[in-house]
């Protein structure tokens, strides 16, 4: 049984409790919307999942930076760059790195895939695992930008008449992945999974 | 049973008998279990001082030079801003304009709308703005990203070891001090605490006036 059946909407920014029969449209505490569900949850989180997507090509095609040695530019991308610290014995960072530039954001990629089709297609799962798993791809999400602060760093710090680091054009793509499917999550209502459980 | 003795956990839509975990106890819920209070000691002025100490520290780390490399014998230090100018620079803005709000202004408006907040609770002041900053404070507090900064410097130092000199500045002293703040901060700042103190406020001030 869901609250929403009950004729209760909890506020979304403040938590205080109204009775839906009551009809009001802003909440009594805080004076935010109140929306029983996210407005076009799934709507807005396709949309932003899809552009994800399609940006998720250039991102790991092109390089995200360019190291100019003497004139050579040596361009690297997201796996190149991963590559190259394994190279280097720096296993442990280039672990982390693995984990949070292609990792987090691919699995990010299928993980809201599936929240949204389970959503939308009403399927007979088990809500709180994937409740879980919501959480999980809501939670990770922001560690992804190591990869675009790193590349601001190094920008500053290496630009010698011999040695230049410049970003390349994947690091926008890169960054747009991760700030859509930040946004992906956060316009996701985990609560529709549990609307479509038929034995609750 | 009036309204204020339910609750609803946010993420699975269950009603419940509103828990009132004591201090340090923690409320989850029983079918998704989505930790949903969890009372601080002394949350309001906790927040108070960390927030007074972190928009403090916040300038040493943002002006002063973090990280110094020396390569060939050319040497440039590396200050936090100076990241995003150079992004701009090369022609990046939309990368650089992601940089500067992930890391310099969201960390800055959240700190110094926590201390707006926590201040006026101090004081028990009311102002009839802060439902407003405590909704931004809320929703903004996603993407303040200095820990994230924080690997990314750890990261970027690793890449350049094998090919520079590396030194570290105060700034960097400065940013390790204020990110251990911020986290403290949004740990010991208890949202259902505050949202029931600003609702007292206020219909204080009605029965009053």
């Amino acid at each position: 049984m869901q609250a929403k059946e009950q004729g209760f909407i909890r506020c979304h920014d403040c938590g205080a409790l109204s009775e839906t029969h009551h009809k009001l449209s802003h909440c009594p505490r805080c004076d935010s919307l109140l929306h029983a569900r996210h407005p076009h949850s799934l709507q807005r989180a396709t949309a932003l999942l899809i552009s994800s997507f399609l940006l998720y090509i250039p991102a790991n095609i092109f390089p995200v930076m360019i190291v100019n040695q003497f004139g050579t530019g040596e361009p690297n991308t997201i796996a190149g760059g991963i590559v190259e610290l394994f190279d280097s014995d720096m296993i442990p960072i280039g672990l982390l790195v693995l984990v949070a530039s292609i990792l987090v954001p691919s699995s990010k990629l299928i993980g809201m895939s599936v929240l949204i089709l389970c959503a939308h297609f009403r399927w007979q799962i088990n809500a709180c695992r994937w409740t879980k798993i919501y959480r999980a791809i809501a939670f990770v999400g922001r560690w992804s930008m190591l990869d675009i602060f790193m590349i601001s760093i190094l920008v500053d710090l290496v630009n010698f008449s011999g040695i230049q680091i410049i970003a390349g054009s994947a690091a926008t793509a890169f960054a747009a992945v991760v700030i859509l499917t930040m946004l992906a999550a956060e316009n996701f209502d985990p609560r529709l999974l549990w609307d479509n459980q038929q034995n609750l | 049973m009036p309204i204020t003795d339910y609750d609803i956990c946010p993420e699975c839509d269950l009603l419940l008998k509103a828990a009132l975990p004591k201090i340090g106890e923690k409320a989850h819920c029983p079918r998704c279990g989505l930790l949903l209070s969890h009372p601080r000691k002394r949350s309001i002025e906790r927040t108070f001082a960390l927030s007074i100490a972190g928009f403090i520290l916040f300038f040493p780390s943002l002006l002063l030079p973090m990280v110094g490399v020396t390569i060939m014998g050319n040497v440039s230090t590396g200050v936090l801003y100076a990241g995003v100018i150079a992004l701009f620079n090369d022609g990046m803005e939309a990368v650089a304009i992601v940089v500067f709000l992930a890391s310099i202004l969201f960390p800055l408006v959240n700190i110094s709308l926590a201390l707006l907040i926590s201040g006026h609770l101090y004081f028990n002041r009311y102002h009839r703005y802060l439902t407003v900053w405590m909704r931004w404070m809320q929703n903004l507090n996603e993407w303040g990203m200095l820990e994230v900064y924080m690997l990314g410097i750890i990261v970027a130092c690793v890449k350049l070891v094998a090919l520079a000199q590396l030194n570290f500045g105060w700034g960097l002293y400065a940013f390790v001090a204020l990110l251990i703040i911020t986290t403290l901060l949004t740990s010991n700042l208890d949202n259902v605490l505050f949202w029931q103190r600003i609702e007292q406020l206020r219909k204080g001030r009605h029965h009053a006036g």
